[in-house]
């Protein structure tokens, strides 16, 4: 059970030993496990504009630094500018040889344009941008102040870079080369190593040092700005200042006045696939358009896994058994038999490690099996302390394939019993009992742990060499909210 | 044909450029002149319906769940870039407990598979933004103040101090004085005393400061009226916003202050470096309030003779000539200059 703003209820306990509400969780068809997004691994597929839903391949993403080039954010508060229209006379030109034609053409009004935020007010005439005469693009773009002296760094050190590993080699050669056996190239030609250098096309050694020696070091000043006179006297604008959010929007210039505000070009999103770190399967790729909510692998554990729902429940009293039902639905396009167990009567996964031999093992090398010890790294023991267990009525209860044209018969089966309420199509209401402890703390949260064994049938198409076995069973534990344990 | 990337095929891909701070991360590339981000170190986390920020733990696994958290945003939300295609170079303290830094690793590694991480500490690419021989860093963050002398590009180790002179112990003087104005115990959130702070507080010259501490305080400042929404309007008189950043300035029996500790990390260093680091002394990060280098300046002067006066064994300290000043939030971030 889980729900968009309310605490989750029901929790299943990810592979990784992360408790998550199955919505969040996803099922590898080829593991036959449950994932979830801490235990997956995340990948950008492809960049998007949220504003105007435009797609952008992710080397034009790169370019334009994951901004998009028509939408802009506001500057003041951050919501999504709009684009107005203005009308503006075209400039009369006095001239007075040109006559009437002039005249007429002034009379057209001028579409411009410029941005305005329907929020705050704030917009692109508050701090000077001109109006512009087309309605998306073309707005003046600002370079950081500071970019040409980076720049400058950045060559200076790539420059000592190569000096410094150019030394390196020189030292090796003479070091093994002292007295040359072999006639080299440039002995035998009377190549430089500059003309050689010159007619591979690589930058010469002086080009290299020109930087070092045209690089400037900043240099420290004794003077440091002294506070504006009127500091002790001057009122105080809270208007005029930025805050420290839109200051920080705009890494490159955080403006200190609101007049230096400037709109902020929108950041792009991504759509993420994601794929199972253990087989490298994609559990979820979304598809390309960025309007579609579709998905082209959707492997949810909400169509694979069986869900538990709570429906209602007796108070939880410290060593007593209380009543709870629960709905237990089979998502599934097959049947499906499900056994309530104790967490501890699972067993423990077999380890698949057959016998080494060299054919093996080449073909393990060949196969290029995922290395599986960064995904042991992550997990971790799961964080259940449950003062209460549901007992397990030890029956295997079978549930009926998912039929959407089922929804319409009203004819619900009734071979209810003790432990079965009510069956309808491939959902089950079931009566079981809680048992909770008897050192369970009145006022302290109640939760209720049991395992489920459910059959599963993969659909996968098989790989041609693996032995494949349609039929599964699966194992999960689910750890149940029910509220707090009662104090009498 | 920049499209072709016919570049990349040449030079491996940008690197990512990270900078997790306990207030503010910075995220970028390398090669940029700025950060691309620079957000809060703080994440929803849904599971307890709050905020949570990084460097809120108690136990190594909470520490790698938010470092995970926290990259999951980064990467997806801001920098929107593949974890696993680029390497990543970690700006941090040379104080960063070993805790820290060996899950942050372990994150990295095994959690993003990213295909290679550099540690570079933040004094040396502060320095080298400058490409001068010797500076002396000093690094006002949120928690702390670290003053660190680098000479061709490698941190004199035994130099280096740190004092717990950072952003939070203005905000907490800040709050003090402003409690202080309005009669009560006002509880204001951290960020809007930031935003105070930002806003209205600077640092007044070394006479004035002196002045408000022999007790014949002198004409204040203006006092601002700041609204806090819902809670009504509180004062932000002219003494709270000069003396906010007073802690960082104000000399104890420890000599625990910026411009002691300038002046020990001077010391510690060695005797021919001094005149060079004392020449160029670079103030970076954001901790503090606007402009103090003006103060630090004057201060550092003011401590220079009180030191002189005081221990004339250490009389090998020059008068520290000039402060360079450049004041920028993240400016450690800026440290694309690696590659």
């Amino acid at each position: 059970m889980a729900y968009l703003t309310q605490p989750d209820y029901v929790k299943y306990i990810c592979s990784c030993g992360q408790l998550k509400p199955i919505t969040s969780l996803y099922f590898c068809r080829h593991c036959l496990k449950i994932r979830c997004g801490f235990c997956i691994c995340h990948e950008v597929d492809s960049h998007y504009c949220a504003n105007c839903l435009e797609n952008m391949p992710s080397s034009e993403a790169r370019l334009k630094k994951n901004r998009c080039s028509s939408c802009f954010d506001c500057p003041s508060c951050f919501h999504t500018l709009s684009t107005r229209a203005t009308t503006q006379q075209r400039q009369v030109l006095q001239d007075p040889a040109a006559g009437g034609d002039t005249k007429v053409e002034s009379k057209q009004p001028k579409k411009m344009y410029y941005l305005s935020c329907f929020n705050c007010r704030w917009t692109s005439r508050d701090v000077g941008i001109p109006d512009q005469p087309v309605a998306s693009g073309g707005w003046p773009e600002r370079t950081n102040p500071h970019a040409a002296r980076v720049n400058q760094l950045i060559d200076y050190y790539k420059a000592i870079a190569q000096q410094e590993k150019q030394e390196k080699i020189e030292r090796e050669r003479k070091k093994f080369n002292i007295r040359g056996k072999y006639i080299t190239l440039t002995d035998k030609t009377g190549l430089t190593g500059a003309m050689a250098r010159n007619i591979a096309g690589l930058p010469s050694s002086e080009s290299s040092s020109s930087a070092i020696a045209n690089f400037v070091p900043s240099v420290a000043t004794a003077e440091v700005e002294e506070l504006p006179e009127d500091t002790f006297t001057k009122e105080v604008n809270l208007n005029q200042i930025t805050s420290m959010p839109q200051r920080l929007a705009s890494p490159d210039w955080q403006p200190v006045c609101v007049s230096r505000l400037h709109p902020l070009a929108k950041l792009l999103s991504v759509k993420r696939s994601q794929r199972c770190r253990a087989c490298d399967h994609n559990l979820t790729k979304p598809e390309y358009n960025p309007g579609s909510i579709k998905f082209k692998i959707e492997l949810l554990a909400y169509y694979h896994v069986p869900e538990v729902k709570i429906i209602s429940h007796e108070p939880v009293k410290s060593g007593e058994k209380t009543a709870l039902f629960l709905k237990l639905t089979n998502p599934t396009g097959h049947e499906m038999q499900l056994r309530l167990l104790q967490p501890e009567d699972i067993p423990p996964p077999e380890d698949k490690e057959e016998p080494k031999s060299i054919d093996k093992s080449l073909e393990r090398s060949l196969v290029l099996e995922k290395d599986t010890t960064a995904f042991k790294a992550i997990e971790r023991q799961p964080n259940i302390s449950a003062t209460s267990r549901v007992t397990s009525p030890g029956v295997t209860l079978t549930l009926a394939q998912r039929d959407d044209a089922a929804e319409y018969d009203d004819d619900a089966q009734h071979d209810t019993n003790d432990i079965i309420l009510w069956r309808k199509s491939n959902k089950l209401g079931v009566r079981l009992e809680v048992d909770t402890s008897e050192d369970a703390v009145g006022g302290s949260p109640a939760r209720a742990l049991f395992a489920l064994q459910y059959s599963y049938r993969n659909t996968v198409p098989p790989a041609p060499s693996a032995a494949h076995t349609r039929d599964h069973t699966l194992y999960t534990t689910v750890l149940l909210d029910l509220g707090t344990v009662s104090s009498n | 044909m920049a499209l072709y990337e016919g570049i990349a095929l040449i030079q491996e891909k940008q690197a990512v450029v990270l900078d997790l701070g306990t207030d503010y991360t910075k995220f970028g590339f390398t090669g940029e002149a700025a950060p691309r981000c620079i957000v809060r170190s703080e994440f929803w986390s849904a599971a307890e319906r709050r905020l949570r920020r990084v460097h809120d733990y108690a136990t190594p696994d909470e520490l790698y769940d938010n470092l995970v958290h926290m990259l999951h945003l980064l990467y997806f939300r801001h920098v929107l870039v593949n974890p696993k295609e680029r390497k990543v170079v970690v700006v941090e303290s040379l104080l960063t407990p070993t805790l820290f830094r060996e899950t942050l690793a372990k994150v990295l590694f095994t959690h993003y598979e990213v295909s290679g991480v550099i540690w570079a500490d933040s004094p040396r690419l502060c320095a080298l933004t400058l490409g001068t021989p010797a500076a002396l860093v000093i690094n006002i963050g949120a928690k702390e103040a670290e003053v660190a002398a680098v000479v061709h590009s490698c941190v004199v180790l035994q130099a280096l101090v740190s004092q717990p002179l950072g952003a939070h112990a203005v905000h907490a003087e800040l709050a003090r004085l402003l409690d202080e104005d309005n009669g009560t115990t006002l509880h204001l959130p951290d960020d809007v005393i930031e935003d105070i702070k930002v806003k209205t507080c600077f640092v007044s010259p070394l006479e004035r400061a002196t002045a408000w501490a022999s007790g014949s305080p002198p004409r204040a400042a203006r006092s601002v009226r700041y609204s806090c929404g819902a809670r009504g309007s509180i004062t932000v008189s002219g003494r709270a916003r000069e003396l906010a950043a007073e802690p960082l300035f104000v000399r104890d029996g420890e000599l625990a202050s910026l411009p002691d500790a300038v002046l020990q990390s001077l010391a510690r260093c060695p005797r021919d470096a001094r005149r060079a680091l004392a020449g160029n002394v670079l103030l970076a990060g954001g901790g503090g309030p606007a402009r103090p280098a003006r103060a630090l300046a004057a201060e550092l002067a003011r401590a220079a003779r009180a030191a002189l006066r005081r221990a004339p064994a250490r009389a090998g300290v020059p008068l520290p000539r000039a402060a360079r000043a450049r004041q920028r939030a993240g400016l450690a971030g800026r440290g694309g200059t690696g590659r």
